[in-house]
């Protein structure tokens, strides 16, 4: 099962008759199908001895590509994931920077300060004293596109807000994520039939992770920002292949 | 089919999704139309040495997605312009194909500070529709619930003004209590922000013993909670003087502009809905009305703030009358399930933490309301910004905004 895979979205229930239009029903965008990398062709690594301190597991030492998809996993398919050493005291250099730099990017995402409506007010609760996002490494909110990692779309999505948004999402550089908090940007939640919004923003932006609730708690949007991290460590390399869902055209 | 518009390319006509093009993406100040009217074209017409300043829509200090375009000349802010509508929902519409239970959770996201004075306007209104008497504990409740949410929107209005000054420590303190007393009310509305807790004829559920053992343990710190609030601020020198003298509203401005609530208290005028026309059970309760800027130069930004600070105490005092006056009985009016109320006519307005929220709404007897017409404070608010910002400096903008509170869900509904 790759990440273009039409029947993918089969092990889920759907045939292919139930096939809709939704970005997140098509192959890849799904975010109950989370696709690991292929495995790519890795060069022989640099050996260098870890003269100062050896791991007692074994496991630390595996290399190569993470064999599990979702966080559950780590639990019961592989314990030696567990091992919080797996990616520290390293004595071997993986010639590919990508498990590294990856690494570091899910445990420094930064958010753009962009709050559009309701939704808002949840994602500075959760930044502030209370529920205190700073813990994961999520806090600095940066007012510029330019330095942020993650755009947290919270709050409704109007058809005239939509130019901005997608503007501010094209100036941020790559690599970037997008969060969809909320029930308006997942699916047009209770103002679905209002002629002024847009139902969901994955009609617009690609996202990667879809925080339902209207709004959700703090602790919701907390948990979303911890499940990005996870993807960024799974589907590392694959960002530039995401596309938008179908009912934007391509040349968008 | 594929229309041509100013803000770019419509796929039919009776599809209302915009195809993003290149157009929508490139962001001018000046509108890519003629001017409709003589205001827009004395607006966009530069002087010597004027030039415009595009701020928003996305802006770390607006409260929302408000979009101003201001013509400045050096740092003096010569004139300016909102730009609203980057939040319309359409909840005006929404409500006349919803029925009067529906609309409840319709309106609740339109102040999302406030919520549950947003429900308590379009509630009245449908109970004067439908001729329902509200059982006093009912009465109570909301009364309760509605002045412990103005003291967490008088909270969070004191964090964003400091943040909207550059000072980032008060927001923090400001959350604190806000989640505090929104946690409290989840414990009996099941939701921390939008509450859908109001019913036609009632409340939705009585309060429950966490309700209450939270409400008293807060109540127990809460009038020595708002003290170290006013501490953090109010003797700060430089928070003072950079809030004074700017943004001045007199008396006469603030009542032709239709100003209500403690924008309005804080120019001068003693005018409070609760005592003006009172409503549920404010009648038996003992509050004062605090106003500030009795002067002829009317109040000024820091006014604003001091009167809301203010109003907290007096809120403290009402939930305290609360607790102690509370009957014992139903929380809900005997209702059908359906609602069909006779034709006619009816105007409901509450005081809330940003003045007069209000309703009118025309039923035709048919279980859906034929017109609702939302009355919004924050929304006659911003008009005042164009007046009070002229000959300031640009810096100023954010906070004479900041010091009317307006939310800009209620702003663009």
């Amino acid at each position: 099962m790759t990440h273009d895979d039409p029947g993918a979205a089969r092990d889920l229930g759907t045939g292919p008759d139930d096939a809709t239009q939704m970005g997140s029903d098509q192959p890849g965008q799904h975010p109950g199908v989370l696709v690991a990398a292929e495995p790519r062709d890795v060069q022989a690594p640099i050996v260098v001895p870890n003269l100062l301190w050896t791991s007692p597991n074994a496991g630390a030492y595996a290399g190569g590509a993470v064999p599990y998809n979702h966080l559950k996993d780590i639990r019961t398919h592989d314990p030696e994931a567990l091992e919080p050493t797996r990616w520290g005291a390293l004595d071997v250099v993986p010639t590919k920077a990508d498990y590294i730099t990856d690494l570091i990017r899910m445990n420094s995402l930064w958010p753009l300060l962009s709050g559009l409506a309701c939704c808002a007010i949840e994602m500075m609760s959760a930044a502030t004293s209370k529920n205190d996002m700073d813990r994961w490494g999520m806090f600095p909110f940066r007012a510029s596109p330019r330095q942020a990692d993650v755009l947290i779309v919270a709050g409704t999505l109007t058809t005239k807000m939509a130019g901005p948004l997608v503007r501010l999402w094209e100036q941020m550089p790559d690599p970037k994520w997008c969060v969809a908090m909320g029930d308006c940007t997942c699916s047009g939640g209770r103002y679905k039939r209002s002629y002024s919004t847009i139902e969901g923003i994955d009609r617009v932006i690609p996202v990667d992770v879809y925080v339902p609730g209207c709004p959700p708690r703090p602790e919701g949007l907390i948990y979303g920002m911890m499940k990005l991290g996870q993807l960024v460590k799974d589907r590392r390399g694959h960002w530039p292949e995401r596309a938008v869902g179908p009912n934007v055209p391509a040349d968008v | 089919m594929v229309t041509e518009t100013p803000i770019g390319k419509i796929r039919s006509d009776d599809d209302p999704r915009v195809l993003l093009d290149e157009q929508i993406g490139s962001f001018e100040p000046v509108p890519p139309y003629p001017p409709r009217t003589e205001r827009e074209s004395e607006f966009y017409t530069l002087g010597d040495g004027e030039m415009f300043l595009n701020m928003g829509p996305q802006h770390p200090s607006t409260h929302g997605v408000l979009r101003v375009v201001l013509k400045i000349s050096g740092e003096n802010v010569v004139d300016l312009d909102p730009v609203l509508g980057y939040l319309h929902r359409g909840v005006e519409k929404l409500c006349e194909n919803s029925d009067y239970h529906h609309i409840i959770s319709q309106v609740d996201p339109l102040e999302y500070v406030s919520s549950l004075f947003c429900e308590w306007s379009p509630v009245m209104a449908f109970e004067k529709l439908l001729d329902v008497e509200v059982p006093r504990r009912a009465e109570y409740i909301r009364v309760l619930t509605g002045e412990l949410l103005r003291v967490a929107s008088h909270a969070l209005f004191q964090g964003w003004m400091a943040l909207d000054l550059g000072g980032l420590t008060p927001i923090l303190y400001s959350f604190i209590e806000r989640d505090e007393i929104v946690e409290m009310l989840a414990s009996i509305t099941g939701q921390r922000m939008l509450f859908n807790y109001f019913r036609i004829g009632g409340v939705n559920g009585d309060v429950n013993h966490e309700f209450m053992s939270r409400l008293g343990d807060w109540m127990s710190r809460a009038a020595k909670q708002h003290e170290t609030s006013i501490g953090l601020l109010n003797e700060n020198e430089i928070f003072v003087r950079r809030m004074r003298d700017i943004g001045r509203l007199d008396r006469d401005l603030a009542l032709r502009m239709a100003v209500t609530g403690p924008n309005l208290r804080a120019a001068g005028v003693p005018y409070d809905l609760r005592r003006a026309h009172p409503y549920s059970v404010y009648p038996e309760l003992e509050f004062d009305i605090p106003v500030r800027g009795t002067g002829p130069e009317g109040g000024d930004a820091l006014d604003r703030y001091l009167l809301r600070l203010e109003e907290v105490k007096q809120s403290l005092r009402i939930i305290d009358q609360c607790l102690h006056n509370m009957p014992d009985g139903p929380v809900m009016a005997k209702l059908p399930r359906l609602l069909r109320p006779r034709p006619g006519r009816a105007w409901a307005a509450i005081e809330g933490p940003r003045g007069l929220y209000g309703t009118y709404a025309i039923s035709d007897g048919t279980d859906q309301p034929f017109r609702m017409k939302i009355h919004d404070p924050s929304f006659v608010h911003l008009q005042l910004v164009v007046q009070l910002m002229r000959g300031n400096l640009i810096a100023d903008t954010m906070a004479v905004m900041a010091s009317l509170d307006p939310i800009m869900g209620g702003v663009d509904k």
